[in-house]
Order: C-alpha cells, then sequence, then structure tokens
C-alpha cells in the first residue's frame, strides 16, 4: 500500500546550514523539487531557525566547517535536546575522518563534497526523513503510556525479531500479576493505581537493561518480561514487591510470579506467555511462594484446555455435545409432579472421551467461549421442547443456562425469540438461569436485561443461590421468578447444622418473596423429607434421576402422563 | 559574461556541473560567475603570508568544497591540493602552488568579464 506521506502535496520543511553561498544554492535547488527549502549561514542560526515553534523540520543538511559555530558543535548540543534529536541530520563533508565522528555525534547520514549526482542526493535524503518518521510513529505507539513499558504488540513483535538472531539462547517467559489489584483502583482511585503501575514500569526498566530482558504490560496489572535464562529472579520480585510495600505500607499486598524457564522454540511466542500466565494464576492465594515455574501437570492441563478450546466448534458441528435433561419434581402434594427439567451439558470426544462440564464449562466462562455452547443448548433445548410437545401433547419447561457474557450480548433477547418463533414455541415455555455472583457483578444491567425478558414472559431462576455474596436488601428488589438453593448446601445439611440453617434460611426468603425454592442435589428420602418440611416446593437431584439423554427423558413424561390419567 | 562553451575551454566538467545542478544552466553560471570574487582566495593568500597554516586551510578547504560542486576541475585539482597539504600541515614554500590557482583564478574571472 502506498503510504499516505507519499501522496501528500505537502512539502516538508529542509534546513540547509553552510556558510558557502555556492554549496547552499546547489543543494537548494536539488532539494527544492520535493522540499520547502530553509537556508543558515552557520550553526548558531540554524539553532535560532529550529527554536521557531511555527515550523517543524523533517531533515537537517549540516556543513561540518563553518565561522561562528561549527557543525561538530551543532551535534553536540542536539544530543542534549529531545525535540533537536527526533529531526535527523545529514552531515555534508569531503574528509573520511569526520563523517566517522559525526555518525559518532549522532548524524544520520552523511553526503560527500562534490555532491552526487541530484537523483542519489534525493533519495538518499528521502530515505532518512522516512526511517525517521516511522522510528519517530514507532516511539510514539511502543510504550504504554501508564507504565512506559512496551505495548504487548510492540513486545511480541521485539520478541520475534530478537529471535530470528538468537534462537539457541536459552530465554524465559515471566508474567506476574498484583493480586486483588482490582481493590487498589477500587478503594485508591485510578490515579493511585496507575501511579503505581509507572513505579513499576520504571524501576522494571532500569531493572532489566543490564539483564538483557525486554518487559511490556499486557494487561492491567499484568506484565510479561523475555529474559535471558537466570537461576534466579528475586532481584525483580524483591523490587515489586517493595514498591508494593512502600506504596500500602502493609505487607500483605501480593506480587505472584509465573515463570516458564528455558522456552519452547517450537511453541508460538505468545503461547510462552500464556504458559508462564497459567503458572502465575495456579499462584492465586498460595501465600508459602511468589514463584511458580510451569511444570509437566500445568503442561499437561494446559495441553488438555488448549484440546478443548481448539475442538469446540467441531464438538458443536459434530454434535460432540449434547445436551442432557434432569427432571424437576414439585413435591407439594402427596405423589410427586413432574414440572420441568434442567438443561446439563455433557461433551463426548472423540479421542478424550467423556469430558467432565467442571473441566470445560469455568474454563469457556473465563476465555467467552461459553456464548458458543450456550447458544448451542438454547437451540438444541428449543428444538426438545417442540419434539415433546408434539408426540405428547404438554410442554415440559427446560431451564437453560444464561452466563454472565450472555447477559452483556445485545442481541440476547433477539435470538432467544427468534429460536422460541422457529419452533413454535412462548417464552412461558421456556426457563432461564441465572447464576446468583453474576447478579452481584454487574446489577444494574443486569437487572435492566433480566426485567425486559420478565416482561416478554420468560420465568427467571437464580441459580446457586446462597454461594455469592447477596444483601439482604437487594434480594427483595430482584426480579426473579424462582429461586434455586446452592447444590453444596443441600448436600451437607444433614452432616453440618450450619448448612441446614442456611437452606432454611433461603427456602424462608423464597416464601417471603412468594416465589418457588428449587432444591438440587437431592439424593436420599430424608433430604426429601426435610426440605419438604421446609416448604420447599421443588426438587432436582439423583433422587428422582440423574441427567439423562432426551430419550431417556422420555419415560418420565409418560409416567407423569399415567399420573394424569389416573387422577 | 560566461558560457557553458567559454567554460568548456577553461577545463571545466560543465556537464557534470550542470548535472549537479538538475540542468539548470542559468544557476550554474550564476554560480560560477561568483567565483572569481570569492573572499576566500584573498584568504588563502594572506593566510599564506602570515604562515597561518589552520587559516589557510579552512580558506582552501572552502574553496575546494564550492569549486569541486561546479566541477571547475583545473582550479579544483591545484586547491584539493594544496588543501590536503595545508591539512597535514606540511612546512614548505606554497608560493608557486598558490600563484597558479590565483593565475587559473584570474583566468576564468577574464571570462567572466569578457
Amino acid at each position: 500500500m502506498k503510504k499516505l506521506r507519499q501522496t501528500t502535496t505537502v512539502k516538508r520543511h529542509v534546513l540547509i546550514v553552510d556558510d558557502e553561498v555556492v554549496n547552499r544554492e546547489i543543494l537548494g535547488n536539488i532539494l527544492s523539487v520535493k522540499y520547502d527549502v530553509e537556508y543558515a549561514d552557520n550553526a548558531k542560526e540554524a539553532l535560532e531557525a529550529l527554536s521557531r515553534q511555527d515550523k517543524q523540520f523533517a531533515l537537517i543538511l549540516l556543513d561540518l566547517l563553518m565561522p561562528v559555530m561549527d557543525g561538530f558543535e551543532f551535534l553536540k548540543k542536539r544530543e542534549t535536546s529531545e525535540p533537536l534529536k527526533r529531526i535527523p541530520v545529514i552531515v555534508m563533508t569531503s574528509e573520511k575522518e569526520s563523517e566517522v565522528r559525526s555518525l559518532k555525534l549522532g548524524a544520520a547520514d552523511f553526503i560527500t563534497k562534490p555532491f552526487d549526482m541530484p537523483e542519489v542526493l534525493l533519495a538518499r535524503c528521502d530515505r532518512i526523513v522516512e526511517l525517521y518518521e516511522d522510528q519517530d510513529i514507532i516511539r510514539q505507539t511502543e510504550r504504554d503510556h501508564v507504565s512506559g513499558l512496551y505495548t504487548k504488540d510492540y513486545f511480541f513483535e521485539y520478541i520475534r525479531q530478537i529471535e530470528l538472531w538468537s534462537r539457541d539462547i536459552p530465554r524465559d517467559a515471566i508474567v506476574f500479576d498484583i493480586e486483588q489489584f482490582h481493590l487498589v483502583n477500587e478503594f485508591c482511585g485510578r490515579d493511585f493505581g496507575d501511579h503505581l503501575l509507572a513505579e513499576i514500569g520504571s524501576a522494571l526498566q532500569k531493572e532489566l537493561a543490564p539483564m538483557n530482558a525486554i518487559a511490556c504490560r499486557a494487561d492491567a496489572d499484568t506484565f510479561y518480561i523475555f529474559a535471558t535464562h537466570q537461576e534466579s529472579y528475586d532481584s525483580i520480585r524483591n523490587i515489586v514487591q517493595g514498591i508494593l510495600t512502600d506504596f500500602f505500607e502493609v505487607n500483605h499486598i501480593r506480587v505472584r510470579f509465573g515463570l516458564w524457564e528455558n522456552v519452547d522454540r517450537n511453541v508460538e511466542i505468545e503461547a510462552w506467555f500464556d504458559r508462564a500466565k497459567a503458572a502465575c494464576d495456579k499462584n492465586r492465594g498460595d501465600l508459602t511462594q511468589s514463584f511458580t515455574r510451569y511444570n509437566n501437570e500445568m503442561h499437561a492441563r494446559y495441553m488438555f484446555e488448549e484440546t478443548l478450546i481448539r475442538d469446540l466448534q467441531s464438538a458443536i458441528d459434530n454434535r460432540d455435545l449434547i445436551v442432557y435433561y434432569q427432571p424437576k419434581y414439585n413435591i407439594e402434594g402427596d405423589i410427586p409432579r413432574l414440572t420441568s427439567a434442567e438443561a446439563l451439558i455433557r461433551w463426548m470426544h472423540p479421542t478424550l472421551g467423556f469430558i467432565n462440564p467442571g473441566d470445560f464449562v469455568p474454563l469457556f466462562e473465563g476465555n467467552g467461549l461459553i456464548q458458543k455452547v450456550d447458544n448451542f443448548v438454547w437451540n438444541e433445548v428449543a428444538k426438545q421442547i417442540r419434539k415433546w410437545k408434539e408426540a405428547y401433547g404438554i410442554t415440559v419447561p427446560v431451564s437453560v443456562n444464561v452466563s454472565r457474557i450472555d447477559i452483556l450480548d445485545p442481541e440476547l433477547e433477539t435470538k432467544l425469540m427468534q429460536l422460541l418463533e422457529e419452533n413454535g414455541l412462548s417464552p412461558e415455555e421456556y426457563m432461564l438461569e441465572v447464576t446468583e455472583s453474576a447478579y452481584c457483578e454487574n446489577m444494574e444491567r443486569l437487572i435492566e436485561v433480566i426485567e425486559n425478558l420478565r416482561k416478554k414472559g420468560f420465568r427467571i431462576e437464580m441459580d446457586d443461590f446462597g454461594s455469592g455474596y447477596s444483601s439482604l436488601n437487594m434480594i427483595t428488589t430482584l426480579p426473579i421468578d424462582i429461586l434455586k438453593i446452592d447444590m453444596s448446601f443441600v448436600r451437607n445439611m444433614e452432616k453440618d447444622e450450619r448448612n441446614l440453617k442456611l437452606v432454611e434460611l433461603v427456602a424462608g426468603i423464597a416464601k417471603f418473596l412468594k416465589i418457588p425454592a428449587v432444591a438440587e442435589g437431592v439424593e436420599t428420602e430424608s433430604q426429601l423429607k426435610t426440605l419438604k418440611d421446609m416448604g420447599c416446593q421443588i426438587i432436582q437431584g439423583y433422587y428422582f434421576s440423574k441427567p439423562v439423554p432426551p430419550k431417556d427423558f422420555e419415560t418420565f413424561i409418560e409416567k407423569e402422563l399415567e399420573r394424569r390419567r389416573n387422577l | 559574461m560566461i558560457t557553458i562553451e567559454k567554460l568548456n575551454t577553461f577545463g571545466a566538467n560543465t556537464a557534470e556541473g550542470l548535472a549537479r545542478c538538475f540542468g539548470n544552466e542559468a544557476l550554474y553560471l550564476k554560480l560560477v560567475a561568483t567565483i572569481p570574487g570569492e573572499a576566500n582566495f584573498d584568504k588563502l593568500k594572506d593566510s599564506l603570508a602570515a604562515k597561518d597554516l589552520k587559516a589557510a586551510f579552512e580558506a582552501a578547504h572552502a574553496l575546494k568544497g564550492v569549486l569541486g560542486n561546479l566541477s571547475l576541475t583545473p582550479l579544483y585539482t591545484k586547491v584539493a591540493e594544496i588543501t590536503e597539504l595545508l591539512r597535514s600541515g606540511t612546512d614548505m614554500d606554497y608560493s608557486s602552488l598558490l600563484a597558479d590557482i590565483l593565475d587559473k583564478k584570474e583566468v576564468l574571472g577574464g571570462l567572466c568579464k569578457d
């Protein structure tokens, strides 16, 4: 692509500094073809011209031997001025010795006297102007403005450059972050947080320069370092931890490091840092160590997760993802009544076999891929409700999971309405489960979305209630239709009095809100009886059935139909 | 008035000089016409008379650049020669070399006046 600057008609300003009129005029005549040329008789005049604010020069052509102030003096002064250093200088000389000396003083290039042919001279000037402009753009964009370190993109690009000529040198990928950094911003303000990141950035630059290492701020409070292998990075840890301790005057705000030593060159550069980050994340909450090395066990986990990420789409396409259904029964009367079901995802991987949802759901929730899974489930469920409706003449409402990321999707409502329409269903036949912690995280947005969905007719279940941090005040204002008691409370309620009290409390809240409470994870008759005594209306769990494929679920529908016939 | 033909007879490499001026003959001839009045010839002469070799070198060096750019070969060659001798601070009798340079300058001056 042709660069914009090559197409622009605006001429850049060039300053020719020479005491000889003949030289000035010859050079000016050549350069004026492409540049707006100004002249100075000596270096002192040149400095005056350059100090004017009205004109920005793209290039200086400098004679060396001049009266009043010579070219060498000019170059020395330029070295101490940041704005002047950004303007390239081409020195005009006829002595070899001066060429070397001026290049050492920061000249970008030299042209010899007598001058070369005009075309050659112009080309050399153009090249230098372009080179410096590129350099300037890079300088302006390569640094993160908060920390002063490289941005992530440039960091990876510089590593690629380094790797071109030194792939045989053992090197390490290091990732570190500050535990609970979001609280720093929240409690101390963003300026304070930025100031802290700037201090860390500047300390790192000083420390890393002699270590032959580079660093970037990859994201918020996460830093990446690429270094020639060393036995210990304690000095870096001590410096960063020292800054934190100085800032907060406390010792418990902790920096944690993940390290992948001697990175494998067969793996992509980005993955070196993904792995170091996996090691860093592994360190979460572990106060006994601040450095975690990427090891075989972590590698196996990492590769497993990478496989899942890679294979998700084909799992959807090949229907390796399967929706299972677990029945929910209303236990208010003498005989339990089938009221609805919950859709639960299962993955039969062609090579890895059955994959536990606990292995992939949190992974995909973390990276946003859960949306793909959710959309798949929503579609499957809508089709299934329709099929059962057609086969048995009754609707078995099924609840599906709505993840946090779905809430942020502006298309959520449209997507749901569309799939209901495609299957001839109404929102009343479809239930949505939102986990309690999602309510706490993004409350205003979530309430707005949920209100809209309820207005359309969807019923909303709050999942895992009791595991999050809802305030009692908040609960009364939440737009929900059903409370689901967190499974762990139900499982432990007979072993632990506190869990029993919690279940009672949640059942009481549901009663207060005049909405049904669903107990999940019910496995025994005695659990069922306890829950029934508490006033819990709906039960889900192995006591009735484990989650089953659609075909097996039909038995429950048929039994329900039989129960109704016998009424 | 100086012309390309006159400069050719003087021995200048006018093709090269013109090319350096991007073919601008008027500019080339205008610049050539300033040479006979170039103050550095006097500075060179006076500095040599005063045995100030550093000042003489500066004058010769400046002349060398200008003459080279205009491809005034006969003058350039002699000025380049004296510049190198002065650069190394050679203690010698410069009078004949200087006379030669000044003679050639006078010839050029004559061509410019005619």
